[in-house]
Formats: C-alpha cells, sequence, structure tokens
C-alpha cells in the first residue's frame, strides 16, 4: 500500500493560478468553488521588496482534527494516507471546517464541507493530479512517501522541508520545500 | 433553452447518452467507479487563450468537453497549460456565445437572421460600396493573420490593401526594429543561458508554459535573473533582483548599458568587426550616454548600470536581454529606438545564433493548395497609411495600424469594415473614437461572442466556429523559445459545433458569393490542411491522430554565412546598427537618446503615469468574459489599481479605496490596491478590464481599462498607440 505526500516548492510559484482552474475542471466544480488557493504575502518597503506566494488545499494531515470531530465518520483517514470524504454520511454540521487550521475546505451548494480530494484516479496510476500536471514551473510533486525512489523521496533528501502549523500537531502530508 | 450550468449540463448530457458513462457529479466514493465506466475521448489541438497556441489535449465526454491537459509533446506546453487556457476551453459552453447571424435594424436592436439573407445582403452591400469607392474603401481587421490567404482571394476581387491585424496595439515597435536591423526575430536560449535580463517583460504574465518551466529549471542551474520593471511582475518573484525603473526611460538604461559596454572595451569586438553594420554611427551618436546621465532619467544609480552590463558582458554569449513581447514595444514615444536597443545590447556580446543566448526557431516548409489565380483591380495605397510616402512610410504594411481605421471612417475613407477574431472598440485607445466604426456603410463582425465591438458597432455578426470546433490551417510552431526540432500542429473539431456557426472559407465563400463571385473559394480546410502538409511526408490521419508532430533537428548555431559573407536578410547581410529605413527626412537611423512624450510632474502630488500589462490568468480583455477567470480575479482582487504606498499615502488613499482617475479624455473611478511593488511615478492597472458590452454579461461594468484614458497616437517610427503616455490625475473619493 502506497502512502501518499506532496511537497510544493512555493519559490517557483508564479501565480498563475492553472493549478486552481485545472482542479476546477477536472473536478466539475463551479467557478466560485475551488479546491486549492494561493495566499499572496508583501513583505519589506519600496524598493526593497518581495512577494511570497504559497499554493494551499487540504494538507491529508495524518492526525487529521476534522477526522476526530466528525461525528459520522463521513471524514475518514484512508490507508494510503487520504483524508476522504464520505458524502452519503455527511450531516453538515460543518465541525470539519471549524476544525480545520488550513482553512482547506469550503461549503458546497450541497451543504457539504468539501476539500481537495487528491485525485486518488491518478495517485494510484502513479501519474500527477491536475493541479501538478498543469503547473509550468513544476511547483507541486505527488508521490509514494514508502517508494525508496520515488521523486518525492529524491526532493525530500535533496531539500529542507517544513510543514504548516506544526503546533498543531496536525501532521500534515504536505511538505514545503525550504528556501 | 440550453442550460449551460457546468454540472447541471454535464448531468444532462450523461443521462441522454446511451454508453454508460460518468454521472460527472459524484459523490467522491462513486468516483472511481464512475471514472472507469467513462468513455472519454482524447483529442488533440491547440489552445486559443493567447498567440502561444500551445498544444492541448481535450477530454471529451458524451460529445461535451469535460477539459483539457497541455500537450506533451507541444514545444509551448510540453503538459502544461496556463489558466487562461483552461478558461478558454470552458468558454466555449458560454450562453454569451453569439448563437447564430444577427442584424441590426433600423430602430438599433438586433434580429435574428438566416445565413442566406446574411450573405445576400453584405455580398450586395459590400458590392454596391466597391463599386461606389473602390475596394480601397474595404478594411479587415483581425487579431493576427492567420486567415489572411483566405481573405487575401476576395481582397485581390476587389482591390482592397486593407489587411489590418492589432499588432499596432501590440508590439509593432518591436517587428518593426528586428525586421529593419536583423531581417527577422530571434529568441533567448532561456534552458542554456546563465544570465538574462527581463526588462519590460513579464514572461510570468504573457507566458509560454513551456518557457516558463526552462526558466525555472535554468534557475535552479543558477542562471541568474535580473527584472527591469517599474512593476514588481510575476516574473519579478523568482528574479534574483528586481530594479524598479522609471517608466519610460528603458532607452536610457540600455544606452548607458551599452556605453559600458563600449567604453570599457567589454563587448565582442570580433563579433561586432565580422557581423555588424553601423557601429561606429551608433557610437558617434551614444558616446555622451554614461550611466551617470543615464541614473538621472532612470532613477537605477550609475554604478549598478556598471554592475548590469559588465555582469551581461562576463556570462555573454550565455546571457541576453529578453527580446520581448507586448512589453515596451506599443508604449512610448521611444519604443522603437528602446526595441533597436535590445538588438545592439545583444549583438555587443556576440549572442547572436549562440546556444544560451539568441536563437531562431526551427522550422519547416509547408506546401500550398493549387488555385485558379484571382483577378482584380489593382489595389491603391493602404488607407491607415503604414508604408505609404509622406503618411506612414516606416510602417510595416503587413501589420497595418489597426487604432485609425476608426478614424477614417469618420474621414470617409473606409465604407465597409470586417472586424474578425477582434474588438478594436475594447483593445484600441480611446473607446468613443473607436465606435466611429460603427457609421461606416458596412460593419461585419465575426467574432464568437458580443463583444464590444459586435454589440456597439456591428450591423451584422457572423459567428464562426469557436476554436474547439474547427479545422484550421497547420501551424508551425514558434516564437518567444528557440528550440531544434521543427513541429507542426493541428487545430481540429474537438467538439461538434453547438450554435448556427460557420468555418472562415465558408463565410468568405457566402458574401463573395453574395456578390456574385461564385467560384473564388472552390476548396475546403481539409484540402488546405492535406496540401500544406503533403511535402513532409505525414498523412492527415496522422496529424489528427497525433496532433503536433516532431521533425528532426534542423537548428544550427553561427551566424548565418553565404559564400563566406554574413547572410542575414538586410542590406549589408550583417546586423545594421543603423536602420535604412528609419533615416527618413535626414532623421538618423540609429537609436539614441528621445525622452517619453509625457511625463508626470514631480512636484504635483496626484499626477501619475498610467501603466498597464498582462495578468496571468487574463489574455488582456479577450478573457474578461470567461466566469472561471474571473472568479479568479474576485478572489484576488485582481480588478484594482496598483499605486505606491508613499503615493498613496500623500493623497490620503487606503487600500481598496475608490478613487477618480482623470486623463485628458476621460474620468472614471477605480478600486485601488496600495502596495509598496511599484515605481510611485506610476499607477498600474491590468489590460483585462472595462467591458461594456452589457450582453458579455460577466465583464460588463467590471474594472477600467488603460485605453479608456489614451487618446488615439502613433508612435512615428512603427506606428503602435504610445499606450502608456499618459498622465492621469487622482483624487480620492468618488466621482
Ligand atoms: S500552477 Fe504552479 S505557478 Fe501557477 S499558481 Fe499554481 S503552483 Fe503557482
Ligand atoms: S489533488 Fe486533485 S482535488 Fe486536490 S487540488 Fe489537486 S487537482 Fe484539486
Ligand atoms: S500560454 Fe496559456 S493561453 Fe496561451 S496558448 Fe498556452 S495555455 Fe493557451
Amino acid at each position: 500500500m502506497a502512502r501518499y505526500g506532496l511537497v510544493i516548492d512555493d519559490s517557483k510559484c508564479t501565480g498563475c493560478t492553472a493549478c486552481t482552474i485545472a482542479c476546477q475542471l477536472h473536478n466539475n466544480l463551479e467557478p466560485e468553488m475551488t479546491y486549492n488557493r494561493l495566499e499572496i504575502l508583501e513583505t519589506g518597503t519600496y524598493p526593497n521588496v518581495k512577494m511570497d506566494i504559497m499554493p494551499m488545499q487540504c494538507m491529508h494531515c495524518d492526525n487529521a482534527p476534522c477526522v476526530s470531530v466528525c461525528p459520522t465518520q463521513a471524514t475518514y483517514k484512508r490507508e494510503d494516507g487520504i483524508v476522504a470524504i464520505d458524502y452519503d454520511k455527511c450531516i453538515g454540521c460543518k465541525y470539519c471546517m471549524t476544525a480545520c487550521p488550513y482553512d482547506a475546505r469550503k461549503l458546497n451548494e450541497e451543504r457539504v464541507p468539501v476539500k481537495c480530494r487528491w485525485c486518488p484516479e491518478y495517485l494510484e496510476k502513479g501519474e500527477q493530479p491536475p493541479c501538478a500536471a498543469t503547473c509550468m514551473n513544476d511547483v507541486r510533486v505527488f508521490g509514494d512517501l514508502d517508494d525508496p525512489n520515488s521523486k518525492i523521496n529524491k526532493i525530500l533528501a535533496e531539500n529542507e522541508v517544513v510543514s504548516l502549523l506544526p503546533e498543531k500537531g496536525t501532521k500534515p502530508s504536505i511538505f514545503y520545500v525550504k528556501k | 433553452m440550453r442550460q449551460f450550468n457546468r454540472r447541471t449540463f454535464l448531468k444532462a448530457s450523461a443521462a441522454a447518452a446511451v454508453v454508460s458513462s460518468v454521472p460527472l457529479y459524484v459523490s467522491f466514493n462513486n468516483y472511481k467507479k464512475a471514472a472507469e465506466d467513462a468513455t472519454v475521448h482524447k483529442i488533440p489541438s491547440f489552445c486559443q487563450g493567447c498567440t502561444s497556441y500551445c498544444g492541448i489535449i481535450a477530454h471529451v465526454k458524451n460529445d461535451r468537453l469535460w477539459k483539457i491537459e497541455g500537450h506533451p509533446i507541444h514545444l509551448k506546453s510540453r503538459g502544461h497549460l496556463c489558466a487562461r487556457g483552461h478558461g478558454m476551453a470552458d468558454y466555449a459552453y458560454s450562453k454569451d456565445r453569439i448563437q447564430h447571424p444577427w442584424k441590426r435594424g433600423d430602430n438599433g436592436e438586433f434580429e435574428k437572421i438566416s445565413w442566406d439573407q446574411a450573405f445576400k445582403e453584405i455580398g450586395e452591400k459590400l458590392k454596391d460600396i466597391v463599386k461606389k469607392y473602390s475596394g480601397n474603401s474595404v478594411v479587415w481587421m483581425e487579431h493576427g493573420s492567420h486567415r489572411k490567404p483566405y481573405v487575401d482571394r476576395l481582397f485581390d476581387k476587389i482591390g482592397s490593401p486593407n489587411f489590418v491585424t492589432q499588432y499596432s496595439t501590440c508590439f509593432n515597435s518591436k517587428t518593426n526594429a528586428w525586421q529593419q536591423m536583423v531581417g527577422g526575430t530571434l529568441s533567448g536560449d532561456h534552458q542554456k543561458s546563465k544570465y538574462i535580463i527581463f526588462e519590460g517583460r513579464n514572461f510570468a504574465g504573457g507566458i509560454v508554459p513551456n518557457g516558463m518551466n526552462l526558466i525555472t529549471k535554468a534557475k535552479e542551474q543558477g542562471t541568474k535573473i535580473l527584472v527591469i520593471d517599474p512593476r514588481y511582475s510575476e516574473i519579478a518573484k523568482i528574479a534574483d533582483e528586481w530594479l524598479p525603473i522609471r517608466p519610460g526611460t528603458d532607452l536610457a538604461f540600455r544606452l548607458a548599458m551599452a556605453n559600458v559596454l563600449i567604453s570599457e572595451g567589454l563587448y565582442d569586438k570580433v563579433f561586432v568587426k565580422k557581423y555588424v553594420d553601423g557601429f561606429d554611427e551608433f557610437w558617434k551618436y551614444n558616446k555622451h550616454n554614461t550611466p551617470e546621465w543615464a541614473e538621472e532619467i532612470t532613477g537605477i544609480s550609475a554604478q549598478k548600470i556598471r554592475e548590469i552590463a559588465r555582469e551581461f558582458a562576463k556570462n555573454a554569449p550565455q546571457a541576453f536581454i529578453e527580446p520581448g513581447w507586448h512589453g515596451l514595444h506599443a508604449h512610448y514615444l521611444n519604443s522603437t529606438q528602446t526595441a533597436q536597443m535590445a538588438i545592439i545590447l545583444n549583438a555587443l556580446v556576440g549572442n547572436f545564433y549562440q546556444r544560451g543566448g539568441l536563437m531562431p526557431s526551427a522550422t519547416v516548409t509547408l506546401g500550398h493548395l493549387e488555385l485558379p489565380e484571382v483577378f482584380g483591380p489593382e489595389k491603391g495605397d493602404r488607407v491607415d497609411g503604414a508604408g505609404v510616402d509622406g503618411e506612414f512610410k516606416t510602417v510595416e504594411p503587413a501589420r497595418g495600424i489597426s487604432h485609425l481605421i476608426a478614424n477614417k471612417v469618420a474621414e470617409g475613407k473606409v465604407k465597409a469594415v470586417f472586424v474578425c477574431n477582434n474588438n478594436p472598440l475594447r483593445t484600441s485607445p480611446s473607446p468613443e473614437e473607436q465606435k466611429q466604426l460603427k457609421d461606416a456603410d458596412l460593419v461585419v463582425s465575426i467574432n464568437i461572442d458580443w463583444n464590444e465591438t459586435s454589440y456597439h458597432a456591428a450591423h451584422y455578426i457572423l459567428p464562426e466556429h469557436y476554436y474547439l470546433e474547427r479545422y484550421e490551417h497547420p501551424y508551425t510552431v514558434s516564437g518567444h523559445i528557440t528550440h531544434e526540432h521543427p513541429q507542426i500542429a493541428l487545430r481540429q473539431p474537438v467538439i461538434k459545433p453547438l450554435h448556427d456557426s460557420k468555418n472562415i472559407i465558408d463565410i468568405l465563400d457566402g458574401i463573395a458569393k453574395g456578390m456574385g463571385y461564385n467560384d473564388l473559394y472552390p476548396f475546403t480546410v481539409e484540402d488546405d490542411i492535406k496540401a500544406a502538409i503533403a511535402p513532409l511526408g505525414i498523412t492527415f490521419e496522422q496529424l489528427k491522430k497525433a496532433g503536433t508532430i516532431e521533425f528532426p533537428a534542423t537548428l544550427k548555431t553561427g551566424f548565418p554565412i553565404n559564400k563566406g559573407k554574413p547572410a542575414l536578410k538586410t542590406k549589408s547581410g550583417k546586423i545594421q546598427f543603423s536602420a535604412e529605413l528609419f533615416k527618413l527626412d535626414g532623421k538618423i537611423g540609429v537609436p539614441t537618446w528621445i525622452a517619453p512624450k509625457v511625463m508626470p510632474d514631480s512636484s504635483k502630488a496626484d499626477e501619475f503615469r498610467l501603466i498597464h500589462g498582462k495578468q496571468p490568468w487574463h489574455s488582456h480583455a479577450m478573457t474578461n468574459n470567461n466566469n472561471y477567470l474571473m472568479a479568479m480575479s474576485e478572489r484576488y482582487d485582481g480588478m484594482s489599481m496598483w499605486m505606491n504606498t508613499a503615493r498613496a499615502n500623500k493623497l490620503g488613499i487606503k487600500n481598496g479605496d475608490t478613487v477618480t482617475m482623470e486623463s485628458s479624455i476621460a474620468k472614471k473611478e477605480v478600486k485601488v490596491k496600495v502596495t509598496e511593488l511599484i515605481h510611485p511615478d506610476c499607477v498600474w492597472v491590468p489590460s483585462t478590464y472595462g467591458g461594456y458590452s452589457p450582453k458579455n454579461t460577466t465583464a460588463y461594468n467590471v474594472g477600467v481599462n488603460f485605453n479608456d484614458f489614451i487618446p488615439v497616437m502613433v508612435e512615428p517610427w512603427s506606428g503602435s498607440t504610445m499606450s502608456q503616455e499618459v498622465v492621469v490625475k487622482i483624487r480620492k473619493g468618488a466621482m
């Protein structure tokens, strides 16, 4: 059984938003609904100023607060690491939305708090989901953390990486390259 | 009436299908199973989101486009696509598309008409106009020149020289300089370069996805990237250094760089001696343009200019200054000289035809259909004056001066206008002047949606098939990146036409027949494609299946030489530092300092230069009616105008405030983003917004457009709009 992870090198992101719309069309989302987003931060004073762009989506945490707060087990952790939602079990209580420290969930038209699915239909074939594949700067690399030869493990070995909000103890499966 | 909501439409079409298929709005649990059951057809074609024309693989279910992916082989995409590409694909289903021919009635309202009626009426009117005023009064305005070989047959028949592209609003100053000095354009070899200067060129805004991929890979290998731009553009985000330059002064910066290269002896003397003509003349006029001189003008320190020139020379020939695209090349009075200086700087370091420097694109020669020749009356001078003695002699006639056509209607010189895949009412300066197009005797808009030109100016609107619904003449892949292997790409239908539209040959043929010319178009686009690929040893079926086909490498390094002599297509065969054609009326052919036409008065707190640029998820105004892309604009405050924090503070303007902005021709309200990421002298707006067609419902009344504020002007050498030669006054508060 694979255990999936994602490494994001945000230093390469130029904010084109292709990852957002590629995901929307693949997952048949309306224009207003997104499973990923960019956090943009400007620091410094003119002319010594810079912009950071951080692509964000569900972190598929190993210790996911949304899983533990869900009263019906509609949100659950799969063996391969994906945090999945059983829509039929969801009662729309929105506990998961409140529990998520990364603001990964949005309410859809059917009142289900939805989020990035990690597109298993791609990962299971060893392919990159649309958000990663379309990216002209190869910002995202998905892969199997248990496979020592995977590209993701190569990147993890060559770079220092951080997770977001480690103090929350969520153990995210997304690693950001520290640059 | 078709329901266009993505989900319900998908559901409906899935339900109607015979084969079992993905219900498409499925719960996650069912997704995998459903995806396995789906019949997904993957059809290659190429994108229409911008002129990069990336290869795409369209995924189609039940005749409905689901999504697209980047074509893995195509040089512009190599598997990657930008947001616009995805958005444009979905736009096939926009409810604001033109669904059948329309005619504007006497009351100004549009009424539905048949193609037969449209062809008959347009043909008869055009015939009358040609009879009365000659073919010289007829104009075809198109974005690019893709349809030109077809239009030419009609225009040869009626005797019109007036095929006009949109390039005067885009990059005339660049292509003109390159044509005169080099005989054609080269592109940067990003992948192998060690030092790249992007000056006024936002490669991450005007995107070639695979080009960006090569740039970020080069950066990982240690290539240094310098961005010189008044705004911290998206490419600045990955640069080693961002240098905000005073807008309009790039020419001074470039002259000073050349000054350092020459006065410090850093230039490639062997290369210059062998391959450059006019070096002495250039130096004679520019000896005095020192870094100290340029510091005053540009705001970049003399020391910095020296540092850059030295580093540029040190890394050469694996170093180049980007030849650029739109940025700088339709913007200022000195745009042509600025473009000339890009050529001169690159030539001074000897990077022409060198890996890591500037290289041509590999290409193949296509065949063509043998068609009966068309005979018609002799053509007169171009009505826009491009290339005409005593008018705009130095402007390239093949590109024309698009933003002058409406005024030529007002002068009574233009009587019939065809506007195809083009929207001059939004993309040319001074919309009120552009609206005069409607006063011609015949105005036909051949566009896919209710853009401003269709809505405000057209007498007839004829829907062309959308790019996903049609074949086109094959395209040799080239532009903005270099590659060793020539490629050709095919645009082919991936879905059936959704509306009562036609392809361009049938539209032209219908109009010709309406005029009584029954045999001008004795061929189909398929015939044309087959003739084009005949010399290449591939079949139509192979091309349809592959979408993009790559051929063995043809590219060689080294300056083109013929019989031992430099063989560029220029007067001397060398790079001409002095452009012969520009020497008209006692002018000089080498670039030297020309100040911008206007300058904001630095003593006035409310004066700014208005500049603009391409947002990475929009293709100028072309995508502003797209629901997905406009939702992106909402999400990222994309409609706001950027203003430097210190300047905003002086005027009491806070982030998110509405201000009133006024130029000599317009006064409008706009929301402001207060930021440190822009030079204090200017404000910046994205080139996307300001839709004013009520029937393009998503774009309508959202934001402002730079064109609203600029009068119609013509850059004297290359004919472009000088779109950043405008000073605006800004005050806090609504109008
Ligand atoms: S597609 Fe890539 S470069 Fe574009 S916004 Fe997403 S992560 Fe950034
Ligand atoms: S993994 Fe799939 S669902 Fe998640 S952001 Fe990427 S494309 Fe969207
Ligand atoms: S760069 Fe984007 S819009 Fe332009 S052709 Fe490529 S995918 Fe389409």
